[in-house]
């Protein structure tokens, strides 16, 4: 090897172990070795399954026994049938929720980014709830709204009768809002510790100016607050709506995905694990995948477009 | 300069590490193999050393292994199984050791698996998931290719009851560790206090004494147990020799059929199996708030009597006893159905035993001595309350209802025609029998919230049914 790069290298009169030993050859040394981990990782991890995964859109196969290669037909199928594209209706209420979690963060963040009593205990009880496991949080809520138990008597007390209660989970016109409920509970306090870090970063002579100027707080927030935070906040929204058009978790543990209550994920799941299909659900993981880069460029030009115009 | 060639050569050196750590798992798969020959070898030698007539492999058959021959045998296997509950209560690990009184160098590590069907698998693909596991929902075919065969089921089926669900081209590549008797849990107090004196017969009869229960009694008449979802599923059970005598019907007629799900007008068949839960819930006669049933508590329920009837096999019988305090008012019936005069009992193994192909073949050896220890020895089978797997042995008490009703259980499909159920469970995507919860629990759905009748939804199915039918060349012959 030694004299094969000597020979390829005499034009520029350095020999490959010169130009190694060289500042630009010990840089590139260096880089190299500490990104060679990361990257095989990142391969192994998530690169080399998710071709496989489009590999195996293309084939009707189980996960064991003979493939055989359908071409785009998987895709043809996700299109027709009704429950695959009618789960995403579902994901509307998931993107309502999206905006009364974010709403309430947002809210919340600036209250405690300023001076409040017991301002650290509040951040530290809306933040727990992150911390919980998603699946307890799933059994949690199943007792919760279970007939007669958690929720109903929180409500009676509240001067409520039993029997003009819903059923929060049968009722169909609300489960699928009981179940977002506990989704926003789950996540409107890490969105709240994202937002007061980033209010923090605002420099406070900007306020005293600000009040010098005679801006009341709303003026403060609109001026001074949601500038200082767009990239954040643009971020915020992104990962919710693209969370809301995944939503796994709460109908797979607390509902089981049944009565109308199956988002994408669940029926994905469900054409996986139950009915085999496993190049039909990897088809539908890959239209999924479009759909979300879709809407988060249209997302990413809608802020460009909108606070452009408000900063202006 | 000379910490600066150090310190190339430490950089050198892991990169060539992790490039080794990439190779590593294509490099260990080829030494692994030649072990694999080199210990076939060796056994062979040794199987013609010690003259044994067994066949090429040098591991007798189920049927001719003599357990008292193999005391002194030394293997370490492992065995996977889905039993949490026998592993937490002791159950399993008693029976290990009580195994190894007799076997004293066989060492089993056990591994019991929560999420086991899905779990199970995933795990077989990899080939290298131990020497004992339950089959999962695996196809017919692939049987060869992932088990190592027990026995003909000629000479299996002489000596064991329900060897042929995982029978192929002749061959058994499973033994269940017990068996289930299809029929309705229920509590007898509560039979009592509803008035009902004779167990019913028909499903019109099990209605009128459901109703007898609510209006007699506090108890929920029927519980669904909807929320656990293969609960649901176990509906599907009935389908068959309980719904129509024939034990041909679910592994050889059913795909061939064209309009399963049709009313025979008798109260027998699919048709009416369906119609209890649909008429149960549309009348009120199932728990107030079917979405948040809860499985674990349904146990001690039944138990105490806060709940009529449950429909689940016998297999959940020894649970209902042990979750309170009267188990003695916890009984067992055979499903409200009859069929020309006659009540049908459906019956068969529950998962299976099976050896992994790709054992060495010492572990293959123990693994056999093992499960025929298990099956043979154990107990196992009768002290969960389990239809006997050995020919001729003792059935529990439970059972005693079952008297007068023919026990059948179902024929394995015809002769190249292994696949065509779950083709047709899978392309269809009802699966009856293999994990089809969604299709039931529709049917709760649609009596609860009056979105869809009864016919509706068999139409729905059969129409699935027969494209099914016709995606897979599958011709309607009856």
């Amino acid at each position: 090897m030694g004299a094969l790069t000597k020979n390829t290298h005499r034009r520029k009169k350095r020999t490959f172990s010169e130009w190694i030993k060289s500042r630009d050859g010990q840089k590139v040394l260096v880089m190299v070795a500490f990104m060679v981990v990361p990257l095989i990782l990142l391969a192994v991890f998530t690169y080399i399954p998710f071709g496989e995964m489009v590999n195996f859109s293309f084939y009707n196969m189980k996960y064991i026994g003979a493939r055989k290669f359908v071409g785009l037909k998987n895709y043809a199928k996700v299109f027709s049938r009704d429950d695959c594209f009618g789960a995403l209706k579902l994901s509307l209420y998931y993107m309502g929720g999206s905006v009364v979690q974010l709403s309430l963060a947002l809210y919340l963040a600036t209250l405690l980014s300023f001076k409040v009593k017991g301002g650290n205990l509040f951040k530290g009880f809306m933040f727990f709830p992150f911390l919980i496991n998603g699946i307890a949080i799933g059994f949690i809520f199943k007792f919760f709204y279970t007939r007669g138990f958690v929720f109903d008597t929180v409500l009676q007390w509240c001067g409520f009768q039993l029997d003009n209660l819903p059923y929060w989970l049968k009722d169909r016109s609300i489960n699928n809002i009981s179940l977002v409920g506990t989704s926003v509970w789950r996540y409107f306090g890490q969105n709240m510790v994202l937002f007061i870090g980033a209010i923090m970063s605002v420099d406070n002579e900007l306020y005293e100016a600000a009040m010098l100027d005679g801006a009341n707080k709303f003026q403060q927030f609109k001026y001074i607050i949601m500038p200082s935070i767009k990239t954040i906040f643009v971020l915020n929204v992104i990962l919710s709506i693209s969370g809301s058009l995944s939503a796994f978790e709460p109908p797979y543990v607390i509902t089981d995905g049944a009565n109308g209550t199956g988002t994408y994920f669940v029926v994905m799941h469900e054409i996986a694990h139950t009915q085999q299909k496993v190049g039909l659900a990897s088809a539908m993981a890959v239209v999924l995948l479009g759909i979300i880069f879709l809407v988060t460029i249209f997302q990413k030009l809608f802020f460009k477009y909108v606070f452009k115009d408000s900063t202006q | 300069m000379k910490f600066k060639k150090l310190w190339a050569l430490c950089l050198a050196s892991v990169m060539t590490l992790s490039l080794v750590a990439c190779g590593g798992n294509a490099a260990s798969t080829t030494p692994a193999n030649t072990d694999a020959e080199e210990t076939t070898t060796e056994v062979a030698a040794a199987a013609e050393e010690t003259e044994a007539s067994e066949e090429v492999e040098g591991i007798p058959s189920y049927t001719d292994l003599d357990l008292s021959k193999y005391t002194d045998t030394t293997a370490s296997i492992k065995f996977i199984h889905h039993k949490t509950d026998r592993a937490e209560d002791g159950t399993m690990d008693r029976m290990v050791s009580e195994f190894n009184s007799e076997f004293p160098n066989i060492t089993v590590e056990m591994e019991a698996v929560t999420d086991y069907a899905e779990d199970a698998l995933l795990r077989l693909s990899t080939k290298d998931w131990g020497d004992v596991m339950f089959i999962p929902a695996v196809d017919k075919v692939d049987l060869p290719e992932y088990f190592m065969p027990f026995d003909t089921l000629d000479k299996l089926s002489e000596k064991l009851n329900f060897v042929d669900s995982w029978e192929y081209e002749g061959n058994c590549y499973g033994i269940p560790y017990m068996a289930n008797a299809q029929g309705v849990l229920y509590n007898k107090a509560v039979f009592e206090e509803a008035g009902i004196k004779e167990l019913p017969k028909t499903p019109t009869e099990f209605l009128e004494d459901l109703k007898l229960i609510k209006d007699n009694t506090d108890a929920i008449p029927l519980y669904t147990n909807y929320a656990a979802g293969w609960t649901m599923g176990a509906w599907d059970a009935y389908i068959g020799i309980v719904s129509n005598g024939d034990n041909t019907y679910m592994n050889q007629k059913f795909v061939h059929t064209a309009e399963p799900f049709k009313d025979p007008g008798d109260d027998t068949g699919i048709y009416n199996l369906y119609r209890i839960l649909f008429d149960a819930v549309a009348n009120g006669l199932i728990e107030d708030d079917y979405t948040t049933t809860d499985w674990e508590s349904c146990k001690g329920m039944l138990n105490r009597g806060e709940i009529g009837t449950m429909v689940l096999g016998s297999w959940a019988y020894a649970q209902m006893q042990e979750a309170g305090d009267t188990p003695e008012n916890v009984g067992y019936m055979p499903f409200p159905m009859t069929v020309g005069g006659k009540q049908y009992v459906s019956a068969g193994g529950d998962y299976n035993y099976c050896i992994n192909v790709a054992s060495s073949d010492e572990n293959k050896l123990a693994a056999l001595i093992f499960v025929k220890w298990m099956v043979e020895k154990s107990n196992w089978c009768f002290n969960e309350g389990g239809y006997t797997v050995v020919k001729g042995g003792q059935n529990p008490d439970m059972y005693a209802a079952f008297d007068g009703c023919e026990v059948m259980s179902d024929q394995p499909s015809l002769a190249g025609e292994e696949t065509l159920l779950n083709d047709m469970n899978a392309e269809s995507e009802l699966s009856f029998n293999a994990g089809g919860n969604d299709k039931v629990q529709r049917i709760v759905e649609a009596a609860a919230t009056g979105s869809e009748t009864l016919d509706d939804i068999y139409a729905d199915w059969t129409k699935a049914w027969n494209d099914a039918q016709a995606e897979l060349g599958i011709s309607a012959d009856y």
